[in-house]
């Protein structure tokens, strides 16, 4: 045999081989990776997910835990990883987009090949129902009087808490005159705004349903269902781009992903996204569902990564 | 919600209920046991098991599990030295010695107790005074909790056996390791040389099993290869007689009351009750002068204080929607599941839901005792295999569970570097506890006082003035501290 026939019959073995690992595809579990701890909110929707992505994509889905660093330990250790699709990690919008911003981490904005968004949940700035604040200018007010006396909480530095506040008080121009406590997730901070420790705090729909609490504003595109007289911040004077902030995420993939397997995983993650199973599952847990194809969330994802800059820039990290 | 009881009985009693309630317990202590896998890797492994059963059954599922684990955490502690749990390394000060000493079924046997009792009372306590300990919680805010905490840091010098400077350097050596990774109040990465391996931090699992375990693998190892095994003879629990407590109910009462009180405040957790507890009864048992050579009211007050958590941890977390750490965070995301919504409104919403996991969490703490006898007799025979299976076996099954807790192979080159550095250290006598209180109180000790400095502007005095709670935990860390050092100058002046 010469010695191209054996190359050319090498090249075309390989080549079948790699379309056959495309059309073979998946023929081991899919790992689906929380960037957070179990129980958190990442973890429930991933485990909400996953039986019906499994079932969508006709092979074994398991979710696994990789938390610490807000995200960025598991993020980090995804992107050196082989792109083969068996490892799918779901971040949000502050491991994906707002960590790499402040942090010193290996990932960056071309590390990843974005599958589908999943989520988006547009945050509130709220207070404990015995607050005297009904609306944003008793705020305002109130904080001028006393400048230094007012304390807003956050899960942590960075967190999408913290962007909500910020957004909040940098848009009302009232930043610097209230102090941030942090804590370490949303549990302890909501325990001290029952408790009157901190006076705001800012997260999604779900979790201010958890205790006794008043919305002040929305920072959706438009009034919520639930909330008709709660104005969205907009409408109490703030401007872009810190008017708007959803917590979304969706599933990611490192870098370099053949373009049939994405293909493959963004069509099981849309069927599961649209399957009964899920839609009753983020109903019961306040999910709001956004769906984004690969190409989509590909530009959204981009698009969101540069314009968090100026989020970033108020919030002094 | 009494008034349900009848409903969440029928509940408990059927088919389903019954089988979790078993198999659960079960399984919470054969996981417990096993080095390395803490009660968070424990409740995460039944987790996906919960989605497709019914609402009560799955939350008792995961509440067996968490009980289970924690009492399994002492028989690893007890048998090999190895904390199952970070919440049993106070049990093995004086488990192990214990059964070293051949009365290893004993050892077990007041660590059982002591489990089943702070379990059952802290069942009792969840049941009847839920709302108002919730109530308490709210009092302690970030002032308060650092004040608690500073208190719990005094026990690193009960537990230093020897030498205190050597006891006191473990305990900075744990508060340093702890300081690595994300800045809790800036957000910046300190310590970790730009290596991202090293933002989240050490894993204090993984720091746990390399002190206590791995280095206890390499003194063996380095102190004789040929020497004939000494491991310990166990036959399975013995239970104490009646006559054995007489004079320790005292610091059983104590200790379950310690736990109680510490699991309902979120954010402190089962090894800083076990510890504290344990510094407590070292402090004011009538036998405080055996402790941390065998004494069964070490073991007694580590054990009792930490079941005691469990029934504690649950107030906040079902009273007010509140989490007090990951495993009561697991439950209310599997609450979220089955469409139910924590929060204030939980209990008064869905009374015979919350009546079948309150009486379920005073079963499954009955069963701990039959269950546990059975499951230590059966791994009895497992311990009188040659030194040597035994620490290979050990080794191997730290590298699993912990690689199994994050899935992140640089958390075993910790528990090797732990391991080796802790042998080294052992071997000049600095002991391995206080490294471990300082690394489990250390977080919570820095974040506390700066939340504290940031809302009384920085002054460091106002933490006392305005804060009564605060002042009295103070106090007594102050005479805790004091009190030994002055005893003795009274002891030499009187000679």
């Amino acid at each position: 045999m010469k010695l191209t026939t054996v190359f050319s019959t090498a090249i075309a073995a390989a080549i079948s081989a790699s379309a056959a690992l495309a059309d073979g595809f998946p023929e081991r579990p899919i790992n689906l990776i929380a960037p957070f701890n179990a129980g958190g909110g990442t973890d429930l929707l991933l485990r909400g997910l996953a039986p019906h992505f499994a079932e969508a994509i006709g092979a074994n889905a398991f979710v696994s835990n990789m938390a610490g660093g807000s995200g960025t330990v598991a993020a980090s250790a995804l992107q050196g990883q082989r792109p083969d699709g068996y490892q799918l990690a779901y971040m949000s919008i502050t491991v994906s987009t707002i960590q790499p911003q402040i942090k010193d981490v290996p990932y960056g904005l071309d590390s990843w090949t974005p599958i589908c968004s999943v989520a988006a949940s547009p945050t509130l700035l709220f207070v404990s129902n015995d607050s005297p604040f009904q609306t944003a200018e008793d705020v305002v007010a109130a904080v001028k009087a006393e400048p230094g006396k007012y304390v807003y909480g956050s899960s942590g530095p960075g967190a999408m808490t913290h962007l909500t506040t910020v957004a909040a008080f940098a848009g009302l121009g009232i930043l610097d005159d209230l102090k941030h406590l942090p804590f370490q997730g949303s549990g302890p901070a909501i325990k001290e705004l029952t408790a009157g420790n901190i006076q705001f705090f800012g997260d999604t729909e779900v979790l201010m349903q958890r205790g006794d609490f008043r919305p002040l504003m929305v920072f959706n595109s438009q009034r919520l269902e639930n909330y008709p007289d709660v104005p969205t911040a907009t409408e109490v004077g703030i401007e872009a781009p810190l008017n708007e902030l959803y917590l979304w995420g969706g599933l990611f993939a490192p870098a370099g992903l053949e373009p049939e397997v994405t293909a493959k995983l963004e069509a099981a993650c849309e069927t599961a996204v649209a399957s009964e199973g899920f839609q009753t599952f983020a109903e019961n847990s306040g999910t709001v569902i956004n769906y984004r194809g690969a190409e989509e969330f590909d530009a959204f994802y981009r698009a969101q990564y540069e314009s968090n800059g100026a989020l970033i820039e108020a919030a002094g990290l | 919600m009494l008034s349900a009881l009848p409903d969440a009985i029928a509940i408990l009693l059927s088919f389903e209920g019954l089988l979790v309630l078993v198999l659960g317990t079960v399984l919470g202590i054969v996981l417990g046991a096993m080095p390395g896998i803490g009660s968070t890797v424990a409740v995460a492994i039944v987790l996906p098991f919960t989605l497709t059963m019914s609402q009560a059954p799955a939350i008792i599922l995961l509440l067996a599990v968490y009980a289970g684990s924690v009492y399994g955490g002492s028989i690893a502690a007890i048998l090999i030295n190895t904390p199952g749990t970070p919440q049993s390394a106070a049990t093995c000060l004086d488990g192990y010695p214990m059964a070293q000493r051949g009365d290893a079924g004993l050892a077990l046997g007041w660590a059982t107790v002591a489990s089943v009792v702070g379990g059952l009372v802290s069942a009792v306590v969840l049941i009847f005074a839920a709302p108002q300990l919730a109530a308490f919680a709210l009092q302690f805010g970030p002032i308060e909790t650092f004040a608690l905490i500073l208190l719990g840091m005094t026990c690193i010098v009960s537990v230093s056996t020897g030498s205190v400077v050597k006891g006191l350097m473990a305990g900075m050596i744990g508060i340093f390791l702890s300081t690595v990774g994300g800045d809790p109040i800036l957000g910046e990465m300190r310590f970790t040389f730009g290596n991202w391996q090293l933002f989240a931090g050490f894993n204090l699992l993984a720091v746990v099993i390399g002190v206590f375990a791995l280095s206890e693998v390499f003194i063996r190892a380095s102190a004789s290869v040929n020497k004939v095994s000494e491991l310990v003879a166990f036959n399975g629990v013995v239970l104490p007689s009646w006559q054995m407590w007489k004079g320790r109910f005292g610091n059983l009462a104590k200790s379950v009351a310690i736990g109680n009180v510490i699991g309902v405040l979120p954010g402190t957790g089962a090894a800083t009750a076990a510890f504290i507890s344990y510094a407590e009864g070292r402090r004011s048992s009538p036998n405080r002068d055996g402790f941390g050579k065998g004494e069964p009211d070490g073991i007694v007050s580590s054990e009792a204080a930490n079941n005691a958590v469990t029934g504690g941890a649950l107030v906040p977390t079902m009273a007010l929607g509140i989490p007090g750490d990951a495993i009561t965070a697991v439950m209310l995301a599997t609450l979220t599941l089955h469409g139910i919504t924590p929060g204030p409104r939980l209990v008064d919403d869905n009374p015979t839901l919350i009546a079948a996991i309150f009486a379920g969490f005073f079963v499954i703490n009955l069963l701990l005792l039959p269950l546990g006898m059975l499951l230590s007799r059966v791994a009895a025979p497992i311990l009188r295999v040659r030194e040597a299976f035994m620490m290979t076996a050990i080794v191997i099954l730290c590298a699993v569970g912990i690689y199994f807790v994050r899935g992140n192979p640089f958390d075993l080159l910790v528990m090797g570097g732990a391991g080796f550095v802790g042998f080294l250290l052992r071997r000049q006598g600095v002991p391995m506890a206080p490294l471990v209180i300082g690394m489990v109180l250390g977080p919570t000790l820095e974040l506390t006082l700066r939340q504290g400095l940031i809302l009384t502007d920085g002054s460091f005095v106002a933490f006392f003035t305005g804060h009564p709670i605060a002042l009295v935990l103070a106090i007594a860390a102050v005479l805790a501290l004091s009190l030994p050092l002055l005893r003795a100058l009274l002891a030499r002046r009187a000679s």
